[in-house]
């Protein structure tokens, strides 16, 4: 039977995380649904448990110059109910789960489970987000990008801990978010997409577009977002053929029970071309 | 009616909100032992053997050895085992059971159990059946049953048609999701087999148990405890769980608790058939539709279950509620190696009125008139006869609730709006009837119907019947029918949970029939006791008797298929999302003749729900086989609706009394479930312009039409 | 096993208990607290929601361990409040109760809503409750007693 932790300082949880191998635990919501077992009986963890949901370190919410700093272990219902959290990075979260579950589930958890389908990453990796990985030798910094490896992997190290996500603030004249789930509440989703831009003078000066649940790992391409960059708006309609094809190559959709590869692919195209048609004409 | 139909508490309210109500699972006896199954996960095999691991003490397991009686499911054709002879047909096909006192331990016993098969090819669609020349699944025959009727003279009228319009139509699995999964509770005691639980049809039970057991039917008793939703799921199938529970009981000693995780009765119980409908109607040179001929096929699954019976409703339903006066009508119930389909609120109607109203839409389409006006030109009326050629004897209300819902909904205005370009939105009206209790004379010949009415004292009165509460309101409405009967208080009169040794036998908790003929039949125990209202206690007794207006042939499908029906219409509006093609529903509006409403709360409550489980089995519920195998085998998968999906409904009645219903009262459970769908899709092809043939109409397969240009 | 201590409807519970038990097994299997129903066991039908400091959770979901400390409350406490009489009051007559598997649950998430929003929309009632399924009611009925305990219950939210 696995034993559990339960530290009463981040300094504890990973001196603990440098002797052993153990299994994080911060919110729980996908973990104890991925290791349930018949109810009335434990579920099954692998390895022993590090609680680190209840660290008050972890659960700080911070800005400081650029940035807004959001704890691992913060739920999502707290990031939604922080005023000082932009409403560019509360646009996911609110069709995110369900409120129940969002009352437990941690931004911190979400990263680490790394779904292709993970709600908060294609808005991470619009913003530029950095994740603080601490081990008890220290820290280290690494853009979510490079942190996300593939469906369920990462490259946190058996030491380490995700302690804090920095997300750079910017004043965006546009944000724009949509997401096909499988109903309009605590969906899991097929397809989504999240841009943020600014422009000015009917000019764009920065896209941002992140996609979730189309490839194994969110999908950005720098090359589509320098081809608009600069870019009259009047001009996106000529433009567009090629945007889309450096995203198109990007695609990389499956058939799963949830959804079909071509409903994904033709979905996100659509979605793109709204976005880059549409969304970025109005209010801009 | 005045006074009657005013909403009352319901007496199973207080226990249920204040989370006293004790549900299977939450009931806990000294020394009780869990029950866990093992299932094939083949979806066919021989089984070589099984090798069991040595038990520790106090563990027992349960196989088709330990049953003395018969080894299957009493419905219809018995063709079901209760535990897995020598072959296994479905993936989930229970095989044997783990039982003792510790889970974990249970689990670690089962992961050790080995089961040697011998694979053998599966039929894995309608299809792979239609084509099967040998090793059939079930005696000598691709199918469970075919069935074929006529009416008037169909090859006449095709040669003298002009034209025919052609469509076929698919339907898939809809799960039931009765929030409480399958659950039964079994104790042994004094050579007394007791099985408690959550369930629609106590003496089903009581009737596989003593088959099982081979026991008689004195040692044998069933109890219904609250339950957590029905919707046909817990018709037949808790004849399975709890003769499991019983049998584990019986050699145990001890009692036995067997609760299904979601998983497991997702993936074993019983589903709404999958349907493929193809439709021929033949116009003559006016464009009048002269004569139908319908094909229907249904994936029964591995075994015969409540199939024919579904098939049966599904068949005399196809027409719609359209006067044609030339049919042929054939269906097949196919045998496959997929889960067992069996009874979903609508039985068979909803396939059947999708299959209709879309067809309607497209006739309408082709020959350049509004389909609700061509509708109109067929409905039905009092005089005429049935698909099956029985004599609709009331009055049908069909104009009276169309002027309703248009009134309500705005639907011809809306429908000219909608209808030209491709604004994606879009507006559907279906119109729809249910057969109220079983089919043909199964009321009579098939059930033993038995109601009782015990007068203890003036304010003392208990009814004894085995229908169920299960949360559609019959504990109260049966009150209420017999209190204003007998003209006394409703608190006077009591109802429990079934239990077969107080209860007798009035039939199970299925078909519309609770309210109409059990609730008729307490209705007229009530008026004869009330005659006799001076004797200090009394009982009075009723039994069922088939009206002397009514005829059937069961054997040439001629007649009354049902006693009386229940009528209505479906507006649903939508919007389709062009990017994601994801629907909106903007509005539901229904009307229904149900009679005389028991209680107006009750059957709104009966009207929102049954609609929304029809929006979700018309728009999200997806759930595919695969190899035999369910894809969408847990809640994050197979979606159902949730607070957000859908808008309040507005729902109207127009109240046509039924001379044979208690105060007028028609059936109601079902009707509310079966025109959601047709009205849905028939919305969706308004607002995108392209022909829907299949539920659900999920994103994915409006995708599919959009992009194949 | 560890010791594991909580404040369960207003009093101490201290248990030996492993800390990875769900705290819906802890509630029905070693406290005999049943009104917390497992509907999945998978945090998608809501049936098992009870509070945690006055926030709706999935006691499905939570590992007992993690809530050492915490304030949990169950429909078994909340009915001897007032404003689960407001709220039982306005379920009766929206007529919000079918099967009853869903509504203790239902009850718990209405008072989760109110207790942070005395005066929710349509819609913010039909979000905050987004995550209980019920398969009877086609959730209006259910909507509308929100509302009406909303109104009714003027100053005790």
């Amino acid at each position: 039977m696995v034993r559990t932790h339960r530290p009463d300082s981040l300094k504890e949880a990973l001196s603990i995380r440098g002797m052993e191998k153990v299994t994080v635990l911060a919110g729980g919501t996908d973990l104890m649904v991925r290791n349930r077992s018949w109810s009335g009986t434990l579920p099954i963890f692998e390895r022993d448990v590090l609680f680190i949901g209840h660290l008050e370190e972890l659960k700080k919410i911070r800005e400081e110059g650029e940035f807004i700093i959001l704890g691992a272990s913060c739920t999502l219902a707290q990031i939604m109910r922080d005023g000082r959290v932009p409403e560019y990075v509360k646009l996911p979260l609110v069709q995110m789960a369900s409120p129940a579950i969002r009352n437990v589930a941690t931004i911190g958890g979400n990263i680490c489970n790394a779904s292709p389908a993970g709600d908060t990453l294609p808005m991470l990796y619009a913003l530029n987000a950095s994740l603080q990985l601490n081990s008890g030798k220290g820290s280290r910094t690494v853009n979510i990008q490079d942190f996300i490896t593939g469906p369920g992997g990462t490259g946190l190290q058996d030491d380490e801990i995700l302690t804090e996500i920095y997300i750079p603030t910017a004043c965006f004249s546009h944000q724009y978010y949509k997401k096909a789930g499988l109903r309009k509440a605590n969906a899991i989703s097929k397809v989504s997409f999240y841009a943020v831009a600014s422009s000015s003078h009917n000019c764009i000066d920065e896209v941002r577009i992140a996609l979730g649940a189309v490839a194994p790992t969110p999908v950005r391409s720098l090359e589509g977002e320098a081809l608009l960059a600069g870019l009259e708006i009047e001009a996106l309609p000529e433009r567009f053929h090629d945007v889309k094809s450096c995203y198109e190559q990007l695609l990389n959709p499956i058939d799963d029970v949830r959804s079909t590869k071509k409903y994904r692919h033709k979905a996100a195209l659509l979605i793109l071309e709204d976005f880059l048609l549409k969304g970025l004409r109005s209010h801009a | 009616m005045k006074g009657l139909s005013e909403p009352i508490k319901r007496y199973d309210f207080d226990e249920k909100v204040e989370g006293r109500a004790r549900y299977c699972a939450d009931v806990y006896l000294e020394g009780m032992l869990y029950a866990r199954t093992l299932r094939s996960d083949r979806p066919r095999a021989k089984i070589l053997g099984i090798t069991v691991p040595p038990l520790p003490e106090g563990y027992f397991i349960i196989d088709k050895d330990d049953i003395p009686g018969k080894n299957s499911v009493p419905i219809v054709y018995d063709d079901e085992p209760l535990l897995a002879r020598e072959v296994v047909n479905y993936v989930g096909e229970p095989i044997l059971l783990v039982v003792g006192p510790d889970k974990q331990t249970i689990l670690n016993i089962l992961a050790a159990v080995k089961v040697d098969y011998e694979e053998m090819d599966p039929i894995l669609t309608i299809e792979d059946a239609l084509n099967c020349r040998e090793n059939f699944i079930f005696q000598d025959r691709p199918h469970f049953v075919e069935y074929q009727y006529t009416k008037g003279d169909i090859s006449g009228a095709i040669a003298r048609a002009s034209c025919c319009v052609e469509d076929s139509f698919q339907t898939g699995y809809q799960e039931h999701v009765a929030l409480e999964t399958q659950s039964v509770l079994a104790f042994f005691e004094e050579g007394r087999i007791t099985v408690s639980g959550s369930m629609q049809c106590p003496y089903y039970l009581k009737d596989a148990l003593v088959q099982a057991l081979n026991w008689s039917e004195d040692r044998v008793r069933v109890v219904q405890l609250p339950t957590g939703g029905g919707f046909g799921s817990k018709e037949d199938y808790p004849s399975i769980v709890g003769v499991h529970a019983a049998l584990a009981a019986v050699k145990s000693g001890r009692p036995v608790q067997l609760v299904l995780e979601r998983g497991e009765d997702i993936r074993c119980t019983t589903k709404r058939h999958p349907s493929q409908v193809h439709i021929k109607s033949y116009l003559d040179h006016e464009n009048q539709i002269i004569a139908r001929d319908v094909e229907v096929l249904i994936d029964a699954g591995a075994y015969a279950g409540l199939s024919s019976v579904v098939l049966q409703r599904l068949i005399f339903s196809v027409c719609g509620v359209y006067r044609v006066e030339n049919l042929r009508v054939h269906g097949r119930a196919m045998a496959t190696n997929n889960v067992v389909c069996g009874a979903f609120r609508g039985f068979g109607g909803p396939q059947a009125f999708f299959a209709i109203e879309m067809h309607m839409e497209n006739i309408a389409q082709k020959i350049g008139v509004d389909s609700l006006e061509l509708k109109k030109d067929y409905f039905l009326r009092r005089g005429d006869t049935s698909s099956t050629g029985g004599l609709f004897q009331f009055e049908i209300v069909l104009p009276q609730i169309i002027e309703q819902i248009e009134e309500i909904s705005g639907y011809s205005q809306k429908r000219k709006e909608f209808s030209g370009g491709l604004g994606w939105r879009g507006i559907g009206c279906s119109v729809f009837f249910h057969g109220c209790g079983f089919t043909g004379k199964g009321e009579k010949d098939i059930l033993k119907t038995r109601v009782r009415l015990v007068k203890r004292s003036a304010s003392e009165i208990e009814i004894r019947v085995a229908n169920t509460e299960i949360g559609q309101g019959a504990a109260t409405t049966l009150r209420k029918i017999v209190a204003r009967a007998l003209e006394i208080p409703v608190e006077h009169v009591a109802y429990i949970y079934p239990d077969t040794d107080v209860c007798p036998d009035s039939g199970p908790t299925i078909a519309s029939r609770t309210i109409m003929i059990i609730g008729k039949l307490l209705y007229d125990c009530a008026l004869e006791m009330k005659e006799k209202w001076r004797e200090e206690s009394l009982e009075v007794a009723r039994g069922y008797t088939y009206p002397d207006n009514l005829s059937w042939d069961n054997a040439r499908f001629i007649g009354n298929a049902y006693a009386e029906y229940s009528w209505g219409a479906n507006v649903v509006e939508v919007e389709v999302d062009p990017l994601t093609l994801e629907i909106n529903v903007l509005g539901v509006w229904a009307v229904y003749d149900i009679g005389t409403p028991i209680d107006e709360r009750i059957v709104k409550g009966q009207i929102d729900g049954g609609l929304v489980q029809g929006l979700g089995y018309a728009g999200m519920e997806l759930l595919q086989a695969r190899q035999g195998r369910l894809q969408q085998e847990n809640l994050a998968n197979y979606i159902i609706p949730t607070f957000l999906d859908f808008p309040p409904i507005v729902s109207r009645l127009v109240e046509n009394p039924y001379e044979n219903g208690p105060f007028g009262a028609r059936g109601l459970g079902e009707i509310t479930l079966v025109g959601a769908a047709p009205a849905l899709a028939l919305a969706v092809q308004n607002a995108v312009g392209k022909p829907i043939i299949q539920l659900p109409v999920s994103p994915e397969y409006l995708m599919e039409l959009m992009c194949d240009e | 096993m560890n010791r594991v201590q909580f404040v369960l409807n207003g009093s101490e519970v201290n248990l030996q208990v492993h800390p990875l038990k769900r705290l819906i097994d802890v509630l029905r299997d070693d406290l005999h607290i049943t009104g917390a129903k497992e509907g999945c066991g998978e945090g998608e039908c809501g049936a098992c929601a009870v509070l945690v400091d006055g926030r709706l959770v999935n006691a499905c979901l939570v590992p007992v361990g993690s809530i050492c400390g915490h304030n949990v409350v169950t429909i078994e406490g909340f009915r001897q409040s007032s404003r689960f009489a407001i709220l039982k009051d306005s379920f009766e007559q929206a007529g919000s109760v079918q099967c009853g598997f869903c509504t203790p649950a239902m009850i718990l998430a209405a008072e989760a809503l109110l207790s942070h929003n005395s005066h929710p929309s349509e819609e913010q009632i039909r979000q905050a409750m987004a995550g209980n399924l019920c398969r009877c009611t086609g959730y209006t009925m259910i909507v509308e007693a929100v509302q009406l305990a909303s109104r009714k219950g003027e100053g005790l939210w």
